[in-house]
């Protein structure tokens, strides 16, 4: 057991710190980008494609995300294990800026066609894979600077990256669009918060360069002792395969869970269940995490004093049991219309169960069009908790609202009757005196709409279950007089606190369950998939587990099950290692 | 550390004035993949819903 008395950190260990952080910044302030401005790159790349291809882009879009980073972890956490902890992140800063870089001078489908998106594509791809590389670099190379008892603490530098590079991303899209215009913003300047990347990849690699190699890496390779075969060792044999294992279920999948609804899941909880709108919602959420951040250095460092596995398991345990009484706080304290509606109205979705799917969607290619599912679908966005009763086989699906039925499938006949209807309604409003302009606006649309075919059963089926569900009382939004604010952000803090227990000490455990000579192909997978799979699939997973059985909560049972596993798996068979040598087994 | 501590602070003002001033018009929920990463138009009303794409994937 290595200990040494507690100093304060150096400079060089600082400047270790800071290198290696500002390489996750990067790779948060690129996640960010693609997700703010992912409307405007569609359009820019994308919008000229047929059905058939822009099918396939999806799915390698998907492919960039969920199956190109954990192999990108197998890539460079091999390199890594081999040529060292350097030279393997300083490739992995390079690819990840040059590609961001490109992005913001890629001319688009309407200056080179078809090439365009090919480009972007495999940019991303290229994206994914070196980001596979980079955390498990970061947090190797960190910890392997660090002292012992002390790898929590400065390990914990790294995952406060995470809102620094959402704030830093928002500040320069933001930043763009004010300075330049929104019409001119669509139009090019979305490509400079990619362009300004280079910036943060210049100053990244300069740092870097200046950087000595890992002592830990740099010891085992004067004594030869480097793997010759990282992936082989790492997971062809038993011992080290059941640690990568352990590492993935029995801590990266709980901490992945928890991390994704503490922080997107409570976003996307309050815009969509809850119809509070998206500026109080991000405005919510954003306080939350800025109180939140500093408690990532609070767990590490709590991590070196009380150990990891406590802290991690306790993180996953509380919101075991606490998300259902927190998510149903935060309805109340956000909208309590809603909440009083759901207790008061009844709502059954009547299908035949052939018709009904599991809307599990995950590359959102699948298209879900049978009546019953089109009425899971339209209850669920509205947040409407419902129950589902037996129709006879064959019978279109119909939604009851208290006495209300409302029918899902319309005929031409049905539409024809509406729309006959919406325009004697228009010609009324025509010829009343004096004229209600956006009454008129209103019937004008609904004739337009009700004119369209693709369009018009749609359109019927949103008006009738939109007059059912505000006679029962279901708001279609928040009611801002009655959103307690305070209430609201103390959830949200605490969801951001079990947050930052989970996620806090994560690389340090992850770094000392592994030999030095295959630590970072060993930790990079585990994390990878944890966060790749289990955390990202937590939305899709969650809507459809809501459709599915008509309770907007039970979306939560995906990420409870999955911290649940975590903190039965990891409690068992998970060794504490805040006292391990690092050094011990290399 | 009591300079990290005044940068923070500083840094998070400005980030909050900034999400005040964008509205709702920021997107905070992370990289989009899969349809979303291609489609540009505003779902289709029998298309399922945005949260049914894995878009906060990392």
């Amino acid at each position: 057991m290595a200990t040494t008395a507690p100093r304060p950190m150096s400079a060089e260990e600082k400047k270790v710190i800071f290198a290696s952080s500002l390489g996750t910044v990067f790779e948060w302030y690129d996640f960010y980008l693609y997700g703010s401005l992912a409307a405007i790159i569609a359009k820019q790349f994308f919008s000229g494609l047929d059905e058939g291809s822009a099918f396939i882009f999806a799915l390698l879009a998907f492919a960039a995300g969920f199956i190109v980073r954990p192999f990108g972890a197998l890539v460079f956490g091999r390199l890594g294990d081999m040529i060292g902890r350097k030279y393997t992140f300083l490739v992995t800063i390079l690819i990840m800026g040059a590609s961001t870089f490109i992005v913001g001078v890629l001319p688009n489908y309407a200056s080179i066609g078809v090439a365009a998106p090919v480009i972007l594509i495999g940019l991303r791809l290229l994206q994914g894979l070196a980001l596979g590389g980079e955390y498990g670099g970061a947090a190797t190379y960190v910890a392997e600077h660090a002292p012992a008892g002390k790898r929590g603490a400065y390990t914990a530098w790294i995952q406060t990256t995470a809102t620094l590079g959402l704030f830093l991303s928002l500040m320069v899209i933001l930043g763009t669009r004010i300075a330049i215009g929104e019409d001119a913003f669509a139009e090019w300047g979305w490509r400079v918060p990619f362009i300004v990347s280079i910036l943060l990849l210049a100053v990244s690699v300069y740092i870097r360069l200046s950087m000595n190699e890992s002592p830990a890496f740099v010891k085992m390779k004067a004594e030869g002792k480097t793997s010759k075969a990282p992936l082989t060792e790492a997971f062809g044999q038993w011992k080290n395969l059941k640690i990568v294992i352990l590492a993935l279920v029995g801590l990266t999948a709980g901490q992945a869970v928890v991390w994704y609804s503490g922080q997107f899941y409570a976003l996307f909880f309050l815009t969509q269940a809850l119809k509070v709108d998206g500026a109080t919602a991000n405005i919510m959420v954003a306080i939350s995490l800025i109180i939140g951040t500093p408690f990532f250095i609070v767990f590490g460092s709590l991590s070196d004093k009380i150990g990891r596995k406590p802290i991690i398991l306790a993180g996953c345990l509380l919101a075991v049991v606490t998300y259902f009484p927190v998510f149903k706080a935060l309805t109340k304290a956000a909208n309590p219309d809603l909440a009083a509606a759901q207790a008061a109205s009844k709502v059954v979705v009547v299908a035949d169960p052939a018709e009904c799917s599991f809307q599990f969607n995950p590359t959102g290619t699948k298209k879900f069009t049978s009546s019953c599912d089109i009425a899971k679908q339209r209850l669920a966005n509205a947040s409407v908790s419902y129950s589902n009763e037996v129709a006879a086989a064959g019978t279109p699906a119909v939604i009851k609202v208290g006495e209300t039925t409302v029918q899902v499938k319309y005929s031409a006949e049905d539409v024809a009757a509406a729309k006959a209807k919406a325009e004697e309604k228009l010609a009324a409003l025509n010829a009343a005196e004096p004229k209600d302009a956006k009454a008129i606006e209103a019937a004008t649309k609904s004739v337009k709409e009700l004119s369209n075919e693709k369009t018009a059963g749609a359109t019927l089926l949103g008006a009738n279950l939109g007059a059912a569900l505000k006679a029962a009382n279901y708001p279609a939004k928040a009611d801002m007089a009655k959103f307690d604010k305070t209430m609201v952000i103390v959830i949200l803090t605490y969801l951001v606190i079990l947050v930052t227990m989970v996620y806090g000490p994560i690389a340090a455990m992850l770094v000392e369950m592994f030999p030095t000579r295959i630590r970072y192909t060993s930790m990079s997978l585990p994390y990878h998939i944890g966060n790749g799979w289990f955390g990202g699939l937590l939305p899709t997973t969650a809507f459809a587990i809501v459709a599915q059985t008509g309770d907007m909560y039970n979306g939560l049972w995906y990420p409870i099950i999955i911290a649940g596993a975590t903190v039965v798996i990891g409690g068992l068979f998970v060794k504490e290692t805040k006292d391990v040598d690092i050094y011990a087994n290399d | 550390m009591w300079k990290i501590a005044v940068g923070f602070v500083i840094f998070a003002a400005l980030a909050l004035y900034v999400i005040n001033k964008g509205g709702d018009s920021l997107d905070m929920t992370g990289e989009k993949h899969g349809a979303d990463a291609v489609h540009s138009e505003p779902a289709k009303a029998d298309a399922p819903a945005p949260a049914a794409d894995a878009s906060a994937a990392k």
